[in-house]
């Protein structure tokens, strides 16, 4: 097998990781979240290191230590969605691992994902969350021990899942650190390729860049692009006729919203228009399903109207919780 | 440093197979994470919340081979997975309401009627 | 085998049996069917008539017409003489083609072989069953309705089973008329089915009959092995030749001394003698009609007549050794059922006894090679053991079921009894061997027989004569002991507890006895208030004059053709495979049998019946070694002194009988002193005896001895049986039912309807797939 790490190393690894987090998930008796929570880290931090090393034996380049923090946060935050008692702390720390992945996509260069994932995931879905959590939120008192619900102060079986977990883990990465050897890096004609499908299809773009750097004229228009060796050649046509190549400055490139946009809208028009369905269908799916709560809340407001009525002391209106 | 802040100004490199691999792991881990939470909590909430969190996880590693791959196929993938786990987070979190209303009790132990 | 039968055919039709016995060759008529077929009909009708309900005596009278139809196509076949005798097959039955290359061939048609011995066999079995079947319409009156058909239709089957038995062609046909007699049994002992002695009863006979049938399968299949046929008449061709299928000799191998004795297994069992005799007795539970007609004159002889057909197979042995065992197996039981009859008060059991002691003289006569006297004394035992039976039926069926001779006396002066007492005493006479009765006749030739024979051809022949004339004296004894007890006397009757007898005396048990002991006999029959005796009607007198005239005419026949053939019954056996030169006897014409060379022992024994003989055939044996002569009796011809000392043994015995158990006065012979029924001098005598009367009583134990051994090992191994079954196969198949149900037991916790477990099986699934995947792959 050829593994980017030494199976044995991963599996042990692997190991140390799984027993911490069987440490961290809630239990009745003792808290062990924290010793749990640095022995998952201790494991982490041998495969991490343990796959900087490989990387720095094959003389490649390491990823940007960036990386390391943020994906250390992200993977501390989750332990936390996961091992938190309260289900509110839950929600928020997933935030968090949220806003870590965001960045992690930032250092991916797919930074419309990093917006995409904040405003959507973070700024909507999880409120979402965060306002059911609190609407079937049962605690009534603040503390600790005794305001926490029974599910959520104890963990279900969390030895068996940490070990069945943990061996999928343990499968997954070996595929994955063997496959990924298989994979073949982009050829250079198509990271050459992928440079200018997109800026063709921007010409606006070029010619405003080119207009400001002064290397066209105004009236005259771009119309081609080709790579060569010197670099990016833009071929400009004066008003007049007559073409000449121009080369691109270096760092006119398209950004991620631009070629994600074209990938999306132009090659997958289809599938956004399910997209929308899906989310429409969602919609009506919450509508039917709210329905009934609005009946629940016409009967109480019925009865509530006819408290009122009598002349009683407003006692209605009480808010079904 | 500023470089690497400044990254998009020029056309992402490509990235080493190694460098995926730190993504991959990355992404296998907190899949894992949510696999655990999923089977472990019992608040109906925090299971779909684990849920989302292997949404995350498949999401780093689609974002990770689209940069390997310099195309865009993946980041697109992931949009749609983006609208995918929003409904479905609308319609369940409903559900789970509806079904708090039943019980009184966010606990998935709570519906064993299939037992046996 | 067809190819031998053509000129050996030939040869026999014009000389009757030159060499060997008779075989009929020619192609009997096809309506002789009709003795099997219209019984078969009369069966089908009165399963009909069960199935309509019928309440009337229609399924008596109309078996009564078809049984009388078969009697007189007897008749008809018997008046057409030898021009009838053949075989004619009505269909093909069994054509099998077995052995690796198919070469082998079972064939089995349903055929009828026709000669002397069947024809004389039929016409008693049809006219027997003709004049019972009128008895028993009246006897089984009482149950009319489905019982009445279900006891014709067993009654009709019966008699096509026994017709085939006869008739049949070939072994296989004649297994199928011997199983057909055997379930018929069962089903007309087990009449009374709510009865449990009688249920035993049935079952008893059927077991021990199967028995002795598994010797007859066996012989069977060892003819089918050895002569490569089953029918009798390539069989007969062969055996007379000395050979077997593939021409080799059987005169000294296994073959004449295994089959015969397998044989003669299954005629044992059939006919009740030495171990396989104690069904006989429990059989009479049955309804009085059958006893007569099956169990005396008809089903018990099949083992005499499977013996007579298949003779030429015994006497193929040079050493008869079959031949000894037969005579003296009969004899033996012969003498030990009448000293069990000596203390015996029933008086049915009593006839059965009779009719074991009967058997047993008639095997021996076969076994001594009197093959004529033996099926002889068959025709005439037929007729009066039938009169018997059936005027004890009288008595039975109008005394309540009573048939103990303690309790009943006089009956001859009982109104309407008179015929009954009459018949009786004929069937009495000739049972006993008084002079110039039928069974006196008969009882001669076998007794005569014994010493005729050498005793270097059957051994201990002169023995066997000597045992034969003291049961002789014994038979005379025990049967006038029932007449002088039961017929004569003072009048006094008790009812018996069955209520057969209908209204009246149902309710009378025997619990009057005692309160009657003292009582004077004078009056006799006014003991019971309420219990008349019921006295025989039409049918079932007439049925019984007509035995009892039957039974003084067949002693007439005895002296036709008496020179040449000695009797009719000769003339019949002389033109059936039955027909042997029994020692002793010579014949006039030159068509008598001997095997082979006539060479051997030209010195007959003292003195031959007729000077036109001038050489005496009558004790060849074969081609073997020269024997000694007939045997005498004290210096003389047996078949001359017998009928003086067989005359004197039977005085005697019905002496002794009159002097023990005989009533005062001139009915007693003036010897004896009986008043009561119960009190006689046999009582005194009896107890100098010390147990053994007792013992004789219970029939020597024979069938606790039975109960002990072979019973109760059985019980034992079938509650073994029964328990593996329970347990092991039982309990297999539970298991294999149960795992299922275990296998469920076992995974539904899995089923708890929560949803972590179930999430965690699935994501424990696919990492295990996903191991697997992983390890394969990269492996």
């Amino acid at each position: 097998m050829d593994m980017i790490v030494h199976p044995v190393l991963l599996f042990v690894a692997i190991a140390i990781c799984g027993v911490g987090v069987a440490l961290s998930v809630p239990r009745r008796k003792f808290h062990a979240s924290l010793i749990g929570g640095l022995v998952a880290a201790t494991g982490v931090g041998v495969l991490i290191v343990a796959l900087g090393g490989a990387a720095l034996a094959e003389g490649g380049p390491l990823p940007s230590p960036f990386f390391h923090l943020l994906a250390i946060i992200a993977l501390g935050s989750c332990l936390q969605v996961i091992t938190h008692r309260r289900p509110v702390y839950a929600a928020l720390y997933f935030i968090l691992s949220i806003l870590s992945t965001a960045g992690l996509y930032i250092l991916l260069a797919a930074e419309f994902m990093a917006f995409a994932l904040v405003i959507i995931y973070a700024g909507a879905i999880l409120i979402t969350y965060l306002f059911v959590i609190m609407l079937a939120s049962q605690s009534r008192v603040e503390d600790e021990e005794e305001g926490i619900s029974e599910y959520d102060a104890v963990g279900r079986g969390p030895i068996t899942a940490t070990i069945v977990s943990f061996a999928l883990l343990a499968a997954l990465t070996s595929m994955l650190f063997t496959g990924v050897r298989a994979i073949a890096p982009p050829a250079a004609e198509s990271v050459a390729r992928a440079e200018t499908v997109v800026l063709e299809r921007l010409p606006g773009k070029i010619e405003k860049e080119l207009t400001r750097e002064g290397l066209m004229a105004r009236g005259e228009t771009v119309t081609g692009l080709e790579r060569t060796e010197a670099g990016v050649l833009a071929t400009v046509e004066g008003a007049g006729g007559g073409s000449r190549l121009v080369a691109l400055p270096e760092d006119l490139a398209p950004t991620n919203t631009e070629g994600l946009a074209f990938n999306l809208l132009g090659d997958y028009p289809g599938t956004i228009e399910i997209a929308g369905v899906i989310l429409l269908m969602a919609m009506l799916g919450a509508v039917v399903l709210a329905r009934k709560f609005a009946q629940i809340d016409e009967e109480a407001k019925a009865t509530a109207a006819a408290a009122l009525a009598e002349g009683a002391s407003a006692g209605g209106g009480r808010p079904n919780g | 440093m500023v470089d690497l802040l400044l990254a998009q100004s020029a056309f992402p490199e490509a990235i080493s197979q190694n460098v995926l691999a730190h993504y991959l792991f990355v992404s296998a881990a907190m899949f894992t994470l949510g696999l655990v939470g999923f089977l472990t909590r019992r608040n109906l909430i925090i299971m779909f919340l684990c849920t989302e969190m292997m949404f995350q996880a498949a999401g780093i590693a689609l974002i990770a081979f689209s940069r390997f791959h310099l195309n865009y196929e993946g980041q697109t993938f992931v949009i749609f997975v983006l609208t995918v786990a929003a409904a479905e987070a609308a319609l369940a979190l409903a559900l789970v309401v509806f079904l708090f209303r039943k019980r009184d009790s966010l606990s998935a132990e709570a519906w064993a009627e299939m037992k046996g | 085998m067809t190819m031998l039968s053509m000129p050996l055919g030939a040869l026999s039709s014009l000389v009757a049996a030159a060499d060997g016995p008779f075989i009929a060759t020619g192609e009997a008529p096809p309506w002789i069917a009709l003795m099997p077929g219209l019984p078969l009909l009369g069966a089908a009708l009165c399963v009909l008539f069960a199935c309509l309900h019928v309440k009337s005596k229609l399924p008596g009278y109309l078996t009564v017409a078809l049984l009388a139809g078969g009697f007189a196509t007897a008749l008809a076949a018997f008046l057409g003489g030898l021009d009838n005798y053949g075989v004619a097959t009505i269909f093909r039955w069994i054509h099998a083609s077995i052995g690796a290359d198919t070469s082998t061939t079972i064939a089995a048609d349903f055929g009828f072989y026709m000669d002397g011995l069947s024809t004389l066999w039929m016409l008693f079995v049809t006219g027997l069953a003709t004049v019972i079947g009128l008895y028993s319409t009246e006897y089984v009156e009482h149950d009319k309705g489905l019982g009445y058909c279900r006891f014709f239709f067993a009654f009709n089957l019966f008699v096509f089973s026994m017709s085939t038995l006869v008739m049949a062609d070939n072994l296989l046909l004649l297994f199928l008329g011997w199983e057909g007699v055997g379930l018929c049994s069962y089903l007309l002992i087990g009449y009374f089915y709510k009865k449990p002695e009688a249920v035993a009863a049935a079952k008893k006979a059927f077991i021990i009959n199967r028995i002795g049938d598994l010797g007859l399968l066996m012989a069977i299949g060892a003819t089918f092995v050895v002569f490569g046929t089953l029918e009798f008449r390539p069989l007969f061709e062969m055996v007379a030749q000395g050979i077997d299928a593939q021409g080799q000799p059987i005169g000294h191998t296994w073959v004449v001394v295994v089959i015969p004795l397998l044989l003669t297994a299954g005629a044992f069992g059939k006919s009740a003698q030495l171990f396989f005799y104690v069904w006989l007795p429990d059989a009479m539970e049955g309804p009085t009609p059958v006893s007569a007609l099956i169990h005396a004159a008809t089903m018990v002889t099949a083992g005499v007549y499977l013996i007579a057909r298949m003779f030429p197979l015994y006497a193929a042995d040079d050493a008869m050794i079959a031949l000894t065992v037969v005579a003296w197996a009969g004899t033996l039981t012969a003498f030990w059922a009448a000293t069990i009859e000596f203390a015996q008060y029933d008086i049915k059991r009593i006839m059965g006894y009779s009719t074991i002691s009967q058997l047993g003289f008639m095997f021996a006569g076969l076994g001594l090679l009197g093959t004529t006297g033996a099926v002889f004394h068959v025709f005439t035992h037929a007729f009066f053991k039938a009169t018997l039976f059936l005027c004890c039926g009288a008595v039975m069926h109008g005394f309540g079921g009573q048939l103990s001779l303690r309790r009943l006396s006089g009956v001859m002066w009982m109104k309407g009894f008179g015929i009954t007492a009459a018949c009786m005493f004929i069937g009495c006479l000739s049972l006993s061997g008084v002079p110039f009765t039928a069974g006196y006749f008969s009882k001669d030739m076998i007794l005569a027989q014994a010493f005729a024979t050498p005793s270097d051809m059957i051994g201990g022949a002169f023995l066997i004569g000597l045992l034969l004339l003291l049961t002789a004296a014994m038979t005379a004894y025990y049967t006038f002991r029932v007449f002088f007890r039961v017929f004569v006397g003072p009048k006094h009757f008790e009812p018996g507890d069955d209520d057969h007898g209908g209204d009246h005396g149902a309710d009378h048990g025997d619990g009057h006895s005692a309160h009657h002991q003292g009582e004077t006999e004078e009056e006799g029959d006014a003991l019971h208030t309420g219990f008349h005796p019921h006295a025989p009607g039409w049918a079932m007198n007439s049925a019984m004059v007509l035995l009892a005239i039957g039974t003084i005419v067949v002693a007439s026949l005895y002296f036709v053709n008496k020179k040449e053939d000695h009797g009719w019954a000769g003339t019949m056996v002389k033109h059936s495979s039955a027909a042997y030169a029994s020692p002793g006897l010579s014949h006039g014409d030159k068509t008598a049998e001997h095997h082979g060379d006539a060479a051997a022992a030209g010195s007959h024994g003292t003195d031959s019946h007729d000077a036109a003989n001038p050489h005496g055939e009558g004790a060849i044996e074969g081609d073997v070694k020269p024997h000694a002569e007939a045997g005498t009796l004290f210096g003389q011809d047996p078949f001359k002194i017998m009928y003086y000392v067989s005359a004197v043994l039977g005085l005697l015995g019905i002496l002794a009988a009159a002097w023990f158990h005989g009533p005062k006065g001139a009915w007693g012979l003036g010897i004896g002193n009986r008043e009561h029924p119960r009190r006689v001098r046999m009582d005194a005598v009896a107890a100098k005896f010390g147990p053994i009367p007792r013992w004789a009583e219970n029939k020597w134990y024979v069938d606790e001895l039975y109960h002990t051994v072979i019973v109760k090992p059985l019980l034992v191994l079938s509650h073994v049986f029964h328990a593996i079954d329970k347990l092991v196969i039982d309990g297999l198949v539970d298991l294999l039912g149960s795992l299922p149900r275990w296998l469920g037991a076992m995974l539904r916790p899995t089923q708890n309807g929560v949803l972590h477990s179930y999430a965690t099986g699935m994501v424990a699934g696919s990492a295990v797939l996903i191991v697997l995947v992983v390890l394969v792959a990269l492996l």
